[in-house]
């Protein structure tokens, strides 16, 4: 196998990475940029801890490969806050005790954002639904969902 | 004013930020100079005899920096009891489950850890293996250890009162047998350990776990390294539940490979490596024959529970005891026989898990619901008439300091509508309740208490140093919303060190629900010897005794005048002046008996104060398909204080999540010879945010006379509970009692029919 330059745009900086064409992009994430925010704990897929946005969509990272994102814009956690400044929706989960471990948060997060951006006020239905590839293990979901409703009913 | 600042209230935890910005550092984020990935080989055979490991190919692949196996151990057995030393971390002679560790490499890569594992060369001589209570106890069945005969690993024995004469006095009685699979913890975060040896031959390592220093002795002894060299870092932590309480097989293995390899080493295990590798939870079948006056009081009670222990003894003698100590907790046996069995067999270990023993639980409770039924009374008068109150004694002698379980169940039958819903629902519509309660901790030898102290900065900041450990609950926020409570301080004024083994104190573990009971109260005893200090000096300034004095907002006053008032910095000043310090020390250690043993001595005070939980839960079955639709979940739990109520309704909901929707309705694991069928995520379904029902949470407080502020333990009762009431609600729905856990469909249907067949 043949190491592949890619061109890849994440949290709005760029990064030249030389790497094998097998590796996903979860692995470019956590062990070449040390962008550990993105968590792996199913590897396949299913549990959303990986999350990460591609052009604005939520996207499993541990299940794409490098070479498929490359030009797209990739954001990670540590992408959501500027500087000291946490995204309202980061303040949301803090202040609503909807973060436990915090394993599943940096996923659950992201996925919570795009929808937000998608559809700024979601009803309870429509944010479980949303989450609902994003499992937590810690908080039944409960606080979760008033975080994010909080957010609806802001209308941000 | 009121009693409390910040005690009390819902305030942010100190430790979300972080994670909610993705720079909390857990295990596997850990990045060392020169690091190397571990992995490690894995028996293919459930039992099986160890003939030769060849190595020699693995070690010679380029990119391969070690590569141990048994002859790099010390070849010591291990075990949480000096009667259960039964694994070797890498086995010698046999390997005993599917999974089980046999060699291990350190490579510059996965990919290269990877091919190196499979040129290891293993010759097995398989052995007749078995995998259920069943076969492991026939006459003849193999032996999985040598020093247990007949596969018994444990064997508990409690015998209160005399059941005999209470059966003969009972005017009811019946006998039903009980049953569930083994449940998987599924933590979010995988395990992993990252492991190095500093040039001084410190061990510094990072792992998932539910008490530092419980890690690092066990590490220490195995290793044979001073205690003092053994270094278990704080990291956070993505769950436990009960799973991540012992030295693991990894521990030990990552700490060898960066021992050979002189370089550090990480080992992040697969989900399914979790699933298997990890522990599970225990198989069990509980016979429980019980025995009733007129009214539904419970006269006499004997139950047999066989647990399925897998390969290894784990905390077994506490595992095979908890599920009837928490029985004997919620509900008043006078005359009670218990016998409980862990038996061994081919599949992987088990350990305490949060919701632990759901056949011996909700068996309990739906039997009294049978009983209810034959008698006339309802769930909710069966619990009222047999439930502890205050005062009374366990069966075992522990002493009830507090007890809300009548209020609790009052509670939720109120708010759930009990009285006007049970027995005039709708058709295949049910509702079910269950009581459970929990320890606060239990005897732990030397470990058993917790020590704190408190350092204070010129400034009047503090540093609070503890070995308490926050697994995701929220113990980091307690420790600190105590600390800043007592000392009249805001939180950015407390630096927290806590959950190092280098630097912070013994301590319990977050283990057995005894943070907030045993560390809580270590630190509010450090924090007010603090606070004596300081109110010494300020009392020679302000010319007014001690006892006149109190602290808030980071100023020294005197109560019936607070504009006469002196800092705290200033106060902090002037003792470093006279040459004094100001720091604090508290330890606390929970009053049980010592002399109490889990399998010797069952018998004297097992935990200082105990919480108490009760939960309805309605449901609608679609007697179609049999799948559960749960309407509403009404959870109380006495926990004697609420330090931090959100915080509190978080546990509760989790345990809602986890013992009802996920343990009820499930989660189970499959088997197939030895080997587990679904232990990754798409096969083990665990709740996702649209299965979750609507929860109701009511927190009752019953301020315990010993609890820090009266505070017990933030939700155990309720995970527990929350079993029972999903079992009783689906046996109400469909009309029909299923006794074999967790309610999934098929079983449910197949009661259906059978019942219609009537």
């Amino acid at each position: 196998m043949y190491k592949k330059t890619v061109l890849l745009k994440i949290n709005n900086e760029e990064h030249i990475i030389s790497t094998y064409p097998n590796r996903t992009l979860l692995e470019i994430l956590r062990d070449d940029l040390c962008l550990t925010g993105t968590k792996e704990s199913c590897g396949e897929g299913i549990c959303g801890a990986c999350t990460v946005l591609l052009d604005g969509l939520p996207v499993r990272s541990c299940i794409l490969l490098v070479t498929e994102v490359e030009g797209k814009e990739i954001t990670t956690i540590e992408g959501l806050s500027g500087g000291e400044k946490l995204d309202p929706l980061q303040e949301a989960f803090i202040e609503y005790h909807a973060i436990q471990c915090g394993f599943c948060s940096p996923g659950m997060i992201l996925t919570a954002y795009s929808l937000l951006k998608s559809n700024p006020n979601p009803d309870e239905e429509e944010i479980r639904h949303a989450i609902s590839g994003n499992i937590c293990r810690c908080t039944g979901y409960a606080k979760i969902v008033e975080a994010v409703k909080a957010m609806s009913e802001k209308g941000s | 004013m009121e009693k409390y600042s910040l005690i009390g209230k819902s305030i942010k935890r100190v430790d979300v930020t972080s994670k909610a910005t993705g720079e909390a550092i857990f295990s596997a984020d850990i990045k060392l100079s020169r690091m190397l990935v571990g992995k490690v080989l894995r028996s293919p055979h459930p039992h099986a005899r160890i003939i030769h490991i060849d190595t020699s190919k693995a070690e010679k692949l380029p990119g391969v920096k070690a590569v141990v196996t048994a002859l790099d151990t010390s070849g010591d057995k291990w075990g949480v009891f000096r009667y259960t030393q039964d694994q070797q971390f890498l086995p010698t002679d046999k390997v005993r489950y599917v999974g089980e560790e046999i060699a291990a490499v350190a490579a510059i890569d996965e990919d290269t850890a990877i091919e190196a594992l499979k040129l290891i060369k293993v010759e097995y001589k398989e052995l007749p293996a078995v995998f259920d209570i069943e076969s492991a106890l026939k006459p003849g069945a193999p032996l999985i250890h040598e020093s247990y005969p007949d596969n018994i690993n444990i064997h508990i024995n409690i015998n209160i009162g005399d059941i005999e004469k209470g059966f003969k006095e009972s005017y009811y009685l019946r006998e039903d047998t009980f049953k569930a699979p083994e449940d998987s913890y599924f933590q979010g975060e995988p395990y992993a350990v990252a492991a190095h040896f500093d040039q001084s031959g410190n061990l510094e390592i990072w792992m998932p776990n539910a008490g530092p220093h419980l890690k690092a002795k066990p590490l220490s002894n195995v290793l044979k390294i001073p205690l003092n060299k053994v270094r278990v870092r704080k990291v956070r932590i993505g769950g436990a539940f009960g799973g991540r309480s012992e030295i693991s097989p990894a521990d030990v293995i990552c700490a060898l490979l960066a021992k050979k390899s002189q370089r550090p080493v990480k080992i992040i295990y697969t989900r399914e490596e979790n699933s298997i590798a990890t522990r599970q939870a225990h198989s069990m079948v509980a016979t429980i024959k019980t025995g009733v006056d007129k009214e539904g009081r419970v006269l006499s009670r004997d139950i047999t529970c066989y647990m399925d222990g897998g390969a290894y003894s784990s905390t077994g003698p506490i595992a095979v005891s908890v599920p009837f100590l928490c029985m004997e907790q919620a509900y008043r046996m006078d005359n009670v026989r218990y016998n409980g069995y862990r038996i061994f067999t081919n599949k992987p270990i088990r350990g305490m898990f949060r919701t632990h023993g759901r056949a011996f639980a909700c068996g309990i409770d739906l039997q009294l619901d049978m009983i209810g039924q034959e008698l006339g009374f309802d769930p909710v008068e069966m619990r009222l008439k047999n439930v502890r109150k205050t005062g009374e004694y366990t069966s075992t002698k522990s002493y009830i300091a507090s007890c809300g379980m009548t209020e609790a169940i009052l509670k939720t039958t109120e708010k759930a509508k009990w009285k006007e819903k049970w027995g005039k629902l709708p058709p295949y519509h049910g509702i079910g309740i269950g009581c459970n309660s929990v320890q606060t901790g239990f005897p732990m030898g030397i470990r058993g208490g917790s020590q704190a102290f408190i350092k204070f900065n010129e400034e009047g900041g503090i540093s609070v140093i503890t070995g308490i450990v926050d697994n995701g609950q929220g113990n980091d926020s307690m420790i600190v919303q105590i600390a800043a409570e007592e000392l009249g301080l805001d939180l950015d004024n407390i630096q927290l060190i806590s959950a190092d083994t280098e630097v912070t104190p013994s301590d319990p573990g977050s283990y057995s629900m005894c943070e907030t009971f045993i560390g809580g109260n270590a630190v509010r005893l450090a924090a007010q010897d603090a606070k004596k200090k300081l109110l010494k000096i300020a009392s020679e300034v302000l010319k007014v005794s001690e006892d006149q004095l109190d602290l808030r907002d980071k100023n020294i006053f005197v109560i019936n005048n607070p504009e006469q008032s002196i800092s705290m910095s200033k106060v902090v000043r002037m003792a470093l002046g006279r040459g004094e310090s100001i720091s604090g020390e508290g330890t606390y250690w929970p009053k049980v008996d010592g002399r109490r043993e889990w399998v010797e001595n069952p018998s004297g005070q097992l935990s200082e104060t105990f919480s108490f939980g009760s939960v309805i839960a309605e449901v609608k079955v679609d007697p179609e398909t049999g799948k559960v639709d749960v309407l509403e979940v009404t959870a109380a739990q006495d926990v004697g204080y609420a330090l931090n109520p959100k915080i509190i309704e978080g546990q509760f909901e989790g345990g809602v999540a986890m013992g009802g929707q996920g343990g009820m309705l499930s989660e189970y694991v499959l088997w197939y010879n030895g080997r587990v069928l679904n232990s990754n995520q798409l096969d083990y379904m665990v709740p996702l945010a649209t299965d979750m029902p609507k929860i109701n949470n009511i927190i009752v407080e019953t301020v315990d006379p010993n609890g820090p502020y009266g505070a017990k333990e933030a939700g155990m009762s309720v995970a527990m509970s929350t079993a029972q009431a999903y079992c009783g609600a689906i046996c109400n729905a469909i009309g029909a009692n299923i006794k074999d856990f967790p309610l999934t469909p098929d079983k449910i249907l197949k009661a259906i029919e059978e019942k219609g067949k009537k």
